[in-house]
C-alpha cells in the first residue's frame, strides 16, 4: 500500500481536529445537512494535497481548504450571500497550536467514549460493548448472543457509524434546534 | 454519491475487515480505495473511530472510584499488615474482617460515570452523585448518599441486592431501576422488573412492590406510587444519554434540573418562572438553552459570573 504513510498521517492529524472543524462548519454553514459532505470533500482535498505534498501547520491548512470551499460552493449557488461569506469567524482558527480539544487526556478520551457508547440504541450498544470492551470476534458475538453474524456485521457497521456521528464534536443538532424552537413556540402558545 | 452513501459503503468494508479480508476481498478493498479520495477518507475515519473505540476495553473492570483518602491509608495498613504477618493465621482473619468492604464512587457536577461491580451489576452515577457499593459472598448493598443512580442488576436470588436511600431500601427483584436521593426525597422509577421500597426501621409497615413502568416517590414517611408511560420513563432516564427532556414543566423546575448539572447557575425571576418549557437539551448546554430562552420568549439574560439571571 504505498498510501500507508499518508493515512497514517491522516488519521493521526488531520482527523484529531474533527470537533473543532464541524463546529467551524456549523457556525458558518446554514445548511445543517450539507455538514457531513462539506467535510469529507475537505478531507479528500487535504488528502489529495498532502499525496503531492505535506502541509507543515495542518490546523491552517485544513481550514484554509474548507473556507475555500466554502467559498466556491457559495459561488455556484445561485444566490450569493455575501453576509454569509462575511460571517465566517476567520479568527478562531489561525494560529497552529495545538487545541486542548484535539488532545485529550485518555481519562477525558474514555469518557468521551463512553458517552457515544452510551448514545447508542441498545442491541447495537450491546455488540458493541461484547465487541469491544469484551473483545469478543464477530463470530463470539453472534454465538453469546444468539444472533446471525450478518446481523452482528450490520450492528458492528451501525456502531462504527453512530460512534463517528456521536465523537464528531456537533453541537446540538439544527434540526433537533428547530423542534426545540416549535416547542418553544407551541409552550408560549399554550399559556 | 453522498457522504452518507460513502460512509455506509466504508462501514462494510471495515467490517469485513474486522472479520477478516481473502485476499481477493482485499484487492477490492484497495481498488475501491483508490477509486476516489471521498473513499479513502471516508474509510479513514470510521478506521479512526473503531481503532479509538479499543479503549473501551477499559470498561471491562471497574473503573476506579475517586479516592476519599480517610477510609483507610497505606502506611497504616502496611503497619497492621506487618504485625498481622507475625501473628499469622486467625490474626488474618481479623484483619479481613476489619478491612472495609466495598467502595465509594462519587462524580463531580456535570459528570458521569459507569461502573461495573464484581457481581456484573452495572450501576451509571447521574452528576453530583456519592455512593457506596458493598458486594460479598452474602449480600449486595448500595448506599446512596446523594444525588442519582442506575442499576442494571445482575439478579442473584441467593444474594439479594438492595439500594439504601436515605429512610427507604431498595430491593431487586430482577431488574433496572434507577434512584434519586435528596436529603430526604427519595424517587425510584422501575424501568424494567420489579422492586420492592419499604422504610427502614418501620417493619410493620407493609413493603410496598413497584412494577416497570411505575415511579415511587417518597419523602420522610409518605409514599406515592404513579404509573407512567414509556416515553416518560425514558424521559426521566435522558440524563443516561446527557440529555434532558422536558414536557411542559415549568421554566423553574428546568432551571433546577440544568442547574443539578452545571456550576454555572440559571436564577429565573418572577412571572417568567411559570413558563411551561418543552423539548430536549444538553444537560451541558447551558449557553444554548439560556440563548433560546432569549429567542424564543424574548426573555432577558443576565450573565453575571456563575449565575444566569433570566426575567422577563
Amino acid at each position: 500500500m504505498g498510501e500507508q504513510p499518508i493515512d497514517d498521517w491522516f488519521m493521526r492529524e488531520v482527523l484529531p481536529l474533527e470537533p473543532m472543524l464541524t463546529r467551524f462548519l456549523q457556525r458558518n454553514w446554514r445548511n445543517e445537512a450539507e455538514i457531513s459532505d462539506l467535510r469529507q470533500e475537505a478531507y479528500a482535498r487535504v488528502y489529495e494535497a498532502a499525496l503531492r505534498e505535506r502541509p507543515q501547520m495542518v490546523k491552517p491548512f485544513l481550514f484554509q481548504i474548507t473556507r475555500n470551499l466554502m467559498i466556491d460552493r457559495l459561488r455556484r449557488q445561485s444566490v450569493v450571500s455575501l453576509e454569509s461569506v462575511a460571517d465566517f469567524d476567520w479568527m478562531n482558527v489561525s494560529d497552529d497550536r495545538p487545541s486542548s480539544e484535539a488532545y485529550v487526556s485518555a481519562r477525558q478520551e474514555l469518557r468521551l467514549l463512553q458517552i457515544a457508547l452510551d448514545s447508542l440504541p441498545p442491541r447495537c450498544r450491546q455488540v458493541v460493548v461484547m465487541r469491544k470492551v469484551e473483545g469478543l470476534s464477530q463470530k463470539d458475538v453472534a454465538k453469546a448472543m444468539g444472533i446471525t453474524v450478518e446481523t452482528v456485521e450490520n450492528q458492528v457497521a451501525k456502531g462504527m457509524r453512530l460512534l463517528a456521528q456521536a465523537l464528531d464534536g456537533r453541537r446540538a443538532q439544527v434540526t433537533g434546534q428547530a423542534r426545540r424552537y416549535d416547542f418553544f413556540k407551541r409552550s408560549r402558545d399554550v399559556r | 454519491m453522498s457522504a452518507e452513501q460513502d460512509e455506509a459503503a466504508a462501514a462494510e468494508w471495515l467490517v469485513r475487515e474486522d472479520r477478516g479480508l481473502t485476499v481477493e476481498e482485499q484487492g477490492e478493498l484497495e481498488a475501491w480505495l483508490s477509486q476516489s479520495s471521498l473513499n479513502r477518507v471516508a474509510y479513514l475515519r470510521l478506521k479512526a473511530v473503531w481503532q479509538r473505540a479499543d479503549r473501551l476495553a477499559a470498561l471491562k473492570s471497574p473503573l476506579p472510584a475517586r479516592p476519599r483518602g480517610h477510609i483507610w491509608n497505606l502506611p497504616a495498613a502496611a503497619a497492621i499488615a506487618a504485625a498481622l504477618i507475625l501473628v499469622a493465621g486467625t490474626g488474618w482473619f481479623f484483619f479481613q474482617q476489619r478491612l472495609p468492604a466495598g467502595r465509594d464512587y462519587a462524580t463531580g457536577i456535570g459528570e458521569r460515570q459507569a461502573v461495573r461491580l464484581a457481581d456484573g451489576t452495572q450501576i451509571e452515577l447521574n452528576t453530583n452523585t456519592r455512593l457506596h457499593a458493598e458486594v460479598t459472598k452474602m449480600r449486595r448493598i448500595v448506599t446512596l448518599e446523594t444525588g442519582e443512580a442506575y442499576f442494571d442488576v445482575v439478579h442473584d436470588a441467593e444474594r439479594p441486592f438492595t439500594v439504601n436511600a436515605g429512610n427507604r431500601r431498595i430491593t431487586d427483584l430482577g431488574t433496572k431501576f434507577s434512584v434519586f436521593r435528596k436529603d430526604d426525597d427519595v424517587r425510584v422509577v422501575v424501568k424494567e422488573g420489579r422492586v420492592r421500597v419499604e422504610q427502614i426501621g418501620q417493619p410493620l409497615a407493609s413493603p410496598l412492590v413497584a412494577q416497570e413502568g411505575r415511579e415511587v416517590i417518597s419523602k420522610g414517611s409518605e409514599t406515592l406510587l404513579t404509573s407512567k408511560p414509556d416515553h416518560e420513563i425514558s424521559n426521566d432516564l435522558s440524563w443516561r444519554r446527557g440529555v434532558l427532556v422536558f414536557n411542559q414543566q415549568t421554566l423553574a423546575e428546568v432551571a433546577e434540573q440544568f442547574n443539578r448539572y452545571n456550576r454555572r447557575h440559571i436564577e429565573v425571576a418572577g412571572s417568567a418562572r411559570d413558563i411551561r418549557i418543552g423539548g430536549s437539551f444538553k444537560a451541558d448546554n447551558v449557553d444554548v438553552f439560556v440563548t433560546l430562552l432569549h429567542r424564543g420568549f424574548g426573555l432577558s439574560v443576565d450573565q453575571q459570573g456563575d449565575r444566569i439571571l433570566v426575567s422577563h
